[in-house]
């Protein structure tokens, strides 16, 4: 097992003075010992320990994947995969078309990012998304909860009480017609209370708070083992406005991408995000691109474009592993998100009623 | 750099390193270019000692030339050319991915990066029965799509021997790919191979995403570790005869310029073979899309060439 000394993670300058003194495996550095190292490189005992500690930890964890034990490492073969996969709940929009598209719907352990011009609905999309996550599994959710993290304040108390109120009625209606006793007893549980308690609302003012609150996360989730959706509301806001060193953004953003893959891998929930638009200006014309760069497009793994069409509001599935592109239409009613026609078999007729709560359509924001 | 130590061969003990480094010589490179005979005398050691140390440590450390006639041979025994089961793609890269080489995919997002890398693997474990490493680091695996794949190239029920060839580990920072890399080549150099049968192909979806949150600032180690996963990856194609193909990202210049590749000049000279992937529309507002793969670097073919591909 000879890991080189370039490969421990270890602070750079202690890389460079064990470089120069002419360490060059793992090995070396714990046959010396934390005496022998600090008069070798001129560090204090208890750095030499430090160190010495975490070139332990990455052998010793080398050592048990070698022998066969996979616990810590995240390997395994296509085929566990994909029985994983196949035995994993979607979180449902209540839009069917849109749950097509997704494939079923929003996907636990990938990141979606929803991307739309102002007032297209997409903090109405993170609300309906906290709301069914928490749908009980005999009605065909994940039965988790919901962290969200607001960062332009746009989340509506009472939006989210009628969207709640709504779901809690559709499904007792589905229990009425199906009288199954699971049913019954799940709905004692599933409650406008229990829904609303039920999404952590956390709120950051700039970049700074938001990164700090992403790599706080784990911890919070290991306390919280039942969520599964973690929201944040625009991703955009804090990183768009007096960034001089658009370098540092460009790193602050792909390190807070990775983070939140770990996230959504090893507590198995769905991460969504929300993106701002920004004109790109090309030769004879300017198009909409979703903001903050080329390189933020290769964070999310699904990427859901919402616009207008004249006065209809379109989804169209721009990017997804295992989904085709295409586009479908829906509506925001008082219930939330719903389909254009409603189908015919849900009790709840919520489809095409005009809504006094949403923004009226002007026509100086039309693109 | 290596220091010089007491059991670094057979003929150099403690008294010995005490005395080379009273006069000045600490490492290998110090002892192997100094006169012996001075040094016998200034350290009053025999000389024939120090020409035995000096003969071991020079076949433990130095590079040995090859005749280029012998390099042929044995590059013509040992490389194989792996078809990636897209036809077009396959004329593109000069019949197929070739081992002992790094080949890179890159593009913008939503480009194809990930279905091509799926396709890979669906074509190789499943027509050429060989295992699979696919090294995730952006969690843009699905296996149902890879199950997809190989059902419409197959009928029989090879579909879960053909998944259970690939095996995918999700690495997300920089040192667990490091060290995924490491245990792969300490599993291929004992030869075991109850785990890793016939590994012929390393997959990497995406480096871009591990390196990027290192590069820039004012922190120049990122390079360094840059560097040192190309030197991991080259050495494990070269040593192992294995077709490593690794998917990239493209940026602008300027809002308004050119793409062109992540990650700087020095990972240019990386990879041997570069293919650049597009889809056709601009906008994303049409309903059809189309995938362009056009040559950007290759040692065989000329670059520039086009193919349109299917990704199913």
């Amino acid at each position: 097992m000879q890991r080189e000394v370039g490969a421990l993670p270890l602070a750079p300058a202690l890389r460079a003075r064990l470089a120069a003194a002419g360490f060059q495996t793992a090995q070396e550095l714990l046959d010396t010992g934390p005496c022998g190292l600090s008069k070798e490189i001129g560090i204090s005992k208890e750095e030499a320990l430090e160190a010495l500690q975490v070139v332990r930890q990455e052998c010793h964890g080398d050592a048990a994947r070698a022998a066969g034990g996979s616990g810590a490492t995240r390997k395994c073969t296509a085929l566990e995969l994909l029985e994983e996969e196949q035995t994993q709940g979607f979180i449902i929009t209540f839009c069917s078309a849109l749950d097509n598209i997704l494939g079923g719907g929003v996907q636990l352990t990938k990141i979606t990012e929803i991307c739309g011009a102002p007032g297209v609905g997409k903090t109405q999309l993170c609300m309906q998304l906290a709301v069914d996550v928490q749908i009980p599994e005999c009605f065909g959710g994940v039965a988790g909860e919901a962290v969200f993290i607001d960062t332009e304040g746009s989340f509506m108390v009472d939006r989210v009480v009628d969207i709640a109120a709504a779901c809690v009625q559709h499904c007792h209606l589905i229990a009425e017609a199906q009288q199954e006793e699971d049913h019954q007893k799940a709905l004692e549980t599933f409650s406008l209370e229990s829904v609303l308690s039920h999404i952590y609302y956390f709120r950051c003012r700039d970049y700074i708070e938001l990164l700090a609150q992403v790599y706080l996360l784990p911890e919070f989730l290991s306390e919280h083992s039942k969520v599964r959706l973690v929201v944040i509301d625009g991703i955009a806001f804090p990183f768009r406005h007096d960034f001089e060193d658009l370098s540092l953004r460009t790193r602050l953003l792909n390190g807070l991408a990775q983070q939140l893959i770990i996230i959504a891998n090893d507590h198995k929930s769905a991460v969504v995000l929300t993106n701002q638009m920004t004109t790109r200006i090309g030769q004879s014309q300017s198009t909409l691109v979703p903001a903050l760069g080329e390189s933020w497009g290769h964070a999310a793994t699904v990427r859901l474009i919402l616009h207008w069409d004249s006065s209809q509001r379109l989804a169209t599935l721009y990017k997804s592993p295992s989904q085709k592109e295409s586009t479908i239409a829906y509506h925001i009613t008082s219930h939330g998100f719903r389909d254009v026609q409603p189908p015919a078999v849900t009790p709840d007729a919520g489809g095409a009623e005009g809504n006094p709560r949403k923004r009226p359509r002007r026509e100086e924001e039309k693109q | 750099m290596v220091v010089l130590r007491a059991g670094l061969c057979p003929g150099l003990t403690e008294e010995m390193i005490q005395l080379l480094r009273a006069n000045g010589i600490r490492t290998v490179v110090d002892f192997v270019s100094s006169d012996l005979e001075d040094v016998a005398q200034k350290c009053s050691l025999s000389y024939k000692a120090l020409v035995a140390v000096r003969r071991v440590l020079l076949a433990q450390f130095s590079a040995f030339p090859a005749n280029g006639a012998d390099l042929y041979e044995e590059l013509k025994s040992s490389t194989a050319i792996l078809p990636t089961g897209n036809p077009s793609l396959d004329q593109l890269l000069d019949s197929g991915l070739y081992t002992g080489e790094v080949t890179e995919f890159m593009g913008a997002p939503g480009s194809g990066k990930t279905q091509v890398c799926l396709g890979i693997a669906a074509s190789v474990s499943l027509s050429l029965k060989q295992h699979v490493l696919f090294l995730d680091s952006t969690g843009g695996f699905t296996a149902s799509r890879l199950y997809q794949m190989i059902q419409a190239q197959t009928e029989d029920e090879e579909e879960q021997a053909a998944l259970q060839r690939v095996q995918v580990v999700r690495v997300f920072n920089i040192y667990e790919v490091l060290s995924a890399l490491q245990e792969l080549r300490d599993r291929l150099s004992q030869q075991v191979m109850s785990s890793v049968g016939h590994l012929k192909m390393v997959l990497m979806d995406s480096v871009s995403a591990v390196i990027y949150p290192l590069l820039g600032g004012r922190q120049s180690e990122g390079l360094a570790l840059m560097m040192q996963l190309s030197r991991e990856l080259k050495t494990l194609a070269r040593e192992f005869s294995l077709a490593v193909v690794v998917t990239n990202q493209v940026t602008r210049d300027s809002s308004t310029g050119p793409l062109k590749p992540a990650l700087g000049r020095s990972w240019s000279f990386v990879p041997s073979t570069r293919v650049l992937l597009e889809s056709k529309e601009a906008t994303w507002e049409k309903a059809t899309t189309q995938h362009v793969a056009s040559l950007a670097k290759s040692p065989r073919q000329p670059t520039g060439i086009q193919v349109e591909l299917d990704i199913g």
